[in-house]
């Protein structure tokens, strides 16, 4: 086990590198933060005034050295100062990642609270009406824009309803429509995986078993059956987290959620360098984190890998 | 599996009971007003940012030695008034008496004092402010509640600058004492409302300050949320939950969804925003004047307003706004003229289907539609013009800087000071960051002979000379000044929009 862990946490300091360093230099290309400052208002800048800036904010150095700049402070878990206000990166960090997690976490919820039952409906109703039902269901979320589904439920709920806020982080209710939009989305392709993954297991002799022993069929189904099936479901659902993530942008967007995308999406808006750097160092970190979680689940859920 | 079961059902309970039970109706506390803002400016410190949205929410935390209101007057703020002396080269300020900033420390000339050293030293160099402040040599102590500023050479735009951003007055003792990250995330100033806590991309809340020298402001508590995208803030006011939302958020196109409420208005005024598509006056077909005043003549800018811009704008014959200083209403433009324009693109000897790129910003919608209408008036008279969007930033600070745009590209300008001085240097001066293209000793000898000018009347006359100029030499195809937009519920009373977004909410009240 230790061994293993140490492979992934050095796993874990690559991917970060290659990615910081990808991100870093890319965004360098585009365009001067200093000059950024005086658009608008400052029309009477000098070259002396921007390169007071650049010193201030240390894009006067070459790529290499600000970004040996970042590693080392990292390692402090001194993200530096945001470009716009000066603000700790660590504090905005700090206030983001708990706005973001949470969020996937329940989006994730809804998700499987919705696709297994559903999922095993289908299953064990295959071919019949309500299977026909949750595949066509399946399909319309699939093809829904996350965001068009969003607006849609703001237009319902959060307007003609007036039953939940439009947008912000306030409270238990501000969750729900950014938490079922996620959800529903990715239920749709959760209900076909777990249809799926049940079809399978239901035609396993050792279901033929427990059915001639007389059990009930709910034993049957999510003691046997789900059990049996929940080492590819896992897997997929700790991926998806990853992936939710990175969709996370948009609904944060749309619903003004202040987490790690809305954090991103001004970064890059104002080239504020520091913040995007943090950001993308602790998506990355999330994401080889979950994956190690991912394993380490297995073993829970099977014994057979946790002797292995 | 029971355990299972009553997990399942709880969470569909849990999910079940926050759809109801938090169905909260938008319930403001009396005279609490909330404000959308597009940006959080990350900082509250007044030489941190040329942010409008910073100047949005500030004007209520600060007051700068002069006042400019919606009107765009110059009045007394902490000042009451003023003197010129030595030829313009020292200004004399009588400052409001008895006025205290919001922890207690007394505004006085030590406070004048410390916030222009402030400026002009070593904290002001790490912001962009201290540029627009650099005429400032050094301000003197006359005594408690007069100070003098003595200026390098006589500057005709300081008193405005005087009225917002690095000119605000800070509290020496609190940011000594508490430090200057401190006094990024908690202003003190002397204004009518006092800060009470900011949540980084989330809000910044404030309360009346009830001693200020301008008297008690009528709302209790306001607070401004930081909402990005413009569907969402018209969300947010349609339910209610926001009163205003400011500009630059409301797009054309959400104004009726705005109007078609019963308890919303719209109120647009012509704000400092001008739009043009400028020419590469240095190579290609537009090096040559002829060409540049045949797209000139090409285009029916009338109608563009007209029909794209839903009247939220006006057209506009030099790049600057009618309420600019140095702007001339008897300054005519060409007319529309496409009979003219051919024959001047034959004179010039461009053959018709000559292709030009247009360069634009990706995310302005407005822009994208009315540069597809300008291609097809182009292709009337014989050119082919395509369409180029960038992402803001880029063409702004690296297309445009760098010199590699295409024969046109869009620049959006507008500055708080509303002087024409602030735009025409920074696009025509030979040798600015903004000019790539351009090189002419007259429009530069122009331009320097009147910064230093005290006398407002020669100063405009020069102004509205350079504006003649640059459209005798056409070197933009200036399109329009839009409007600024706000969209507001109908329980505030006594709300003016301010053409630069530096709302003073004092006198606005709520039911």
């Amino acid at each position: 086990m230790a061994g293993f862990l140490i492979k992934r946490l050095l796993q874990a300091i690559f991917v970060v590198i290659a990615i910081t360093l990808v991100v870093s230099f890319a965004i360098r290309l585009t365009g001067d933060p200093a000059l950024m400052m005086f658009q608008g208002g400052g029309g009477s800048m000098t070259e002396e005034d921007l390169a007071r800036i650049r010193a201030a904010l240390g894009t006067d150095q070459p790529f290499l050295v600000q970004y040996w700049h970042f590693l080392t402070g990292m390692l402090t878990l001194d993200f530096g100062r945001s470009f716009t206000g000066g603000t700790s990166v660590s504090l905005l960090i700090g206030d983001a990642v708990p706005a973001t997690l949470l969020l996937a976490f329940i989006s994730m919820l809804v998700s499987i609270a919705l696709s297994i039952p559903l999922g095993i409906k289908a299953a064990t109703a295959r071919g019949k009406v309500a299977d026909q039902i949750i595949r066509i269901l399946s399909l319309v979320g699939l093809s829904f824009p996350n965001f068009w589904l969003a607006t849609m439920l703001v237009l319902l709920f959060g307007i003609t309803l007036g039953w939940l806020p439009p947008s912000g982080m306030s409270g238990m209710a501000s969750y729900v429509m950014p938490a079922v939009t996620m959800g529903i989305i990715l239920t749709a392709t959760n209900v076909r995986l777990v249809r799926t993954a049940m079809l399978e297991t239901l035609q396993s002799q050792y279901i033929m078993v427990a059915r001639a022993k007389g059990l009930s069929e709910s034993k049957v189904l999510y003691k046997h059956a789900l059990r049996n099936c929940a080492i590819p479901l896992i897997t997929y659902f700790g991926l998806q987290f990853g992936g939710l993530l990175g969709g996370i942008v948009v609904i944060e967007r749309v619903f003004n959620w202040p987490g790690l995308g809305t954090l991103a999406f001004d970064a890059v808006a104002s080239r504020d360098y520091p913040v995007l750097q943090a950001v993308i160092t602790v998506l990355s970190l999330m994401i080889v984190g979950i994956n190690l979680l991912v394993d380490i689940a297995y073993g829970l859920v099977d014994p057979r890998i946790r002797t292995e | 599996m029971t355990t299972f079961k009553r997990g399942l059902t709880a969470t569909f309970m849990a999910l079940a009971l926050s759809a109801t039970a938090f169905t909260a109706a938008p319930a403001f506390a009396a005279g609490k007003m909330t404000i959308s803002t597009p940006q959080d400016p990350g900082s509250w410190d007044p030489i941190d940012t040329f942010l409008v949205q910073w100047s949005a929410v500030a004007t209520n935390i600060f007051d700068g030695l002069t006042y400019r209101g919606p009107d765009l007057k110059i009045v007394p703020g902490l000042a009451e008034s003023w003197e010129e002396l030595d030829g313009g080269k020292r200004l004399r300020f009588h400052l409001r008496q008895n006025v205290k900033f919001h922890d207690g420390e007394p505004f006085n000339a030590a406070a004048v004092k410390y916030t222009f050293d402030r400026l002009l030293g070593e904290q002001g160099a790490k912001g962009p402010q201290r540029s627009n402040y650099t005429s400032i040599d050094s301000v003197e102590v006359i005594d408690d509640n007069t100070v003098d500023m003595k200026l390098k050479a006589p500057d005709p735009v300081l008193l405005t600058k005087l009225a917002g951003y690095g000119g605000m007055i800070v509290p020496p003792k609190y940011i000594q004492e508490k430090g200057e990250d401190n006094f990024n995330l908690n202003p003190v100033g002397t204004g009518p409302f006092k800060f009470v806590s900011y949540q980084p991309k989330v809000n910044i809340k404030l309360e009346a300050n009830a001693d200020y020298w301008g008297g008690a402001p009528k709302l209790s508590e306001l607070e401004y949320r930081f909402i990005a995208e413009p569907s969402t803030a018209v969300a947010e006011l349609q339910a209610g939950r926001v009163d205003l939302v400011i500009p630059p958020t409301i797009p054309i196109g959400m104004i009726p969804v705005i109007k078609g409420d019963p308890k919303l208005a719209v109120v647009s005024v012509p704000g400092p925003t001008v739009d043009a598509l400028r020419f590469n006056t240095r190579d290609g077909i537009t090096a040559d004047p002829k060409v540049r005043k045949a797209i000139i003549m090409a285009v029916d800018r009338d109608t563009i307003v007209k029909s794209i811009l839903a009247g939220e704008a006006s057209p506009i014959v030099s790049f600057q706004s009618a309420l600019s200083f140095g702007y001339d209403p008897n300054l005519k433009g060409l007319p529309f003229d496409p009979a003219g324009a051919k024959k001047l693109l034959a004179e010039a000897g461009v053959k018709p289907g000559t292709t030009l790129q247009i360069d634009i910003r990706g995310s302005d919608a407005t822009m994208n539609e009315v540069a597809q209408v300008i291609s097809s008036y182009l292709s009337m008279v014989g050119l082919t013009a395509t369409i180029k969007p960038y992402e803001t930033n880029v063409i702004t600070n690296d297309i445009i800087p760098q010199g590699k745009t295409g024969a046109m590209f869009q620049q959006k300008w507008g500055g708080w000071t509303f002087d024409y001085d602030n735009t025409a240097y920074a696009m025509y001066h030979s040798g600015e960051k903004w000019n790539p293209y351009d090189k002419d000793e007259k429009m530069d000898k122009l331009l320097e002979s009147q910064r230093p000018l005290t006398d407002r009347a020669q100063r405009e006359k020069i102004l509205q000379e350079v504006g003649a100029y640059a459209s005798e030499r056409a070197l933009e195809l200036p399109l329009y000044n839009s409007n600024a937009i706000f969209g507001i519920s109908k329980r505030v009373k006594g709300f003016v929009a301010a053409p630069d977004n530096r709302l003073k909410l004092n006198e606005v009240s709520v039911d």
